[in-house]
């Protein structure tokens, strides 16, 4: 089983219809190339985000909007910001460096 | 999938403007016009857009000199989903994002929501525009909408 697999992903950004949108496109095509089934992928708003991110596993966003996440990183959640929110490569990369892909 | 670039020149939803001193608030407003003109977003619609890069920073400025401002779906005054579409001769400043790197654009995707699906379609057509780096070196040196219809024509995203 995939490591990913199972888990819950969320992507972040300031109004949930825009780039949020562009990140769970990418985050699918990572999902997919690495034959991983999360059990949710998700897209919202930072404000939803915030309070939803507990039920979450991994959280998305882009760099801009880390700062909202910096206690739930603390507290352990996964926290994944974004230069470029549209970069499968980008996130396949943080992936691998943070061992979550096999 | 449709074609957002065919649709963008059949409902006129383009513009091309001399960027010399302009905005990026300005900016922001003239790319918006062209959906005000056929009532798919109210006048005041782009006010909204501004507030929100004002708030956020110019987080929706990518790559490539590529800005696509929006706000939420349903936002006051987006009555239908669209793309306003504009090429700057010059590059818009907007300005420093939160790692000190310059944000300028030239091509503006301003979006407007009120359909979901038909959102989430133009959403997946422009992650695929927005990485086709041949297209948008062509849509920047576009200057009329045969241009545009014939950088699309040229430089086709692969379909997923």
């Amino acid at each position: 089983m995939a490591k990913l697999d199972n888990k819950k992903l969320l992507a972040c950004c300031a109004n949930g219809a825009g780039s949020s949108l562009m990140m769970e496109n990418a985050i699918k095509k990572v999902m997919k190339k690495h034959d991983i089934k999360p059990a949710e992928l998700r897209h919202c708003s930072v404000s939803e985000g915030k309070s939803a991110a507990r039920n979450y596993d991994v959280v998305f966003c882009a760099r801009t909007f880390a700062k909202n996440f910096e206690e739930l990183a603390a507290a352990g959640k996964i926290v994944i910001p974004l230069k470029n929110v549209m970069s499968d490569k980008e996130i396949e990369a943080a992936l691998q460096e943070l061992d979550l892909l096999d | 999938m449709g074609s957002v670039f065919k649709d963008i020149v059949e409902k006129k939803h383009y513009r091309f403007i001399d960027g010399e001193g302009v905005t990026w608030q300005e900016a922001v407003r003239l790319s918006a016009e062209p959906l005000v003109a056929d009532g798919t977003v109210s006048e005041d619609y782009y006010k909204q857009i501004v507030a929100c890069i004002e708030k956020y920073g110019p987080y929706v400025v990518f790559d490539h000199n590529v800005a696509m401002p929006h706000t939420t779906e349903n936002a006051e005054g987006a009555y239908k989903t669209g793309i306003g579409f504009m090429v700057s001769d010059k590059l818009i400043d907007f300005g420093y994002d939160e790692d000190g790197e310059k944000k300028e654009a030239n091509l503006f995707f301003t979006l407007s929501a009120s359909n979901p699906d038909e959102h989430t379609d133009n959403i997946m057509q422009l992650s695929q525009i927005f990485v086709n780096d041949d297209l948008l070196d062509a849509l920047q040196a576009a200057r009329t909408p045969e241009d545009i219809l014939a950088a699309e024509e040229k430089y086709p995203c692969e379909e997923e």
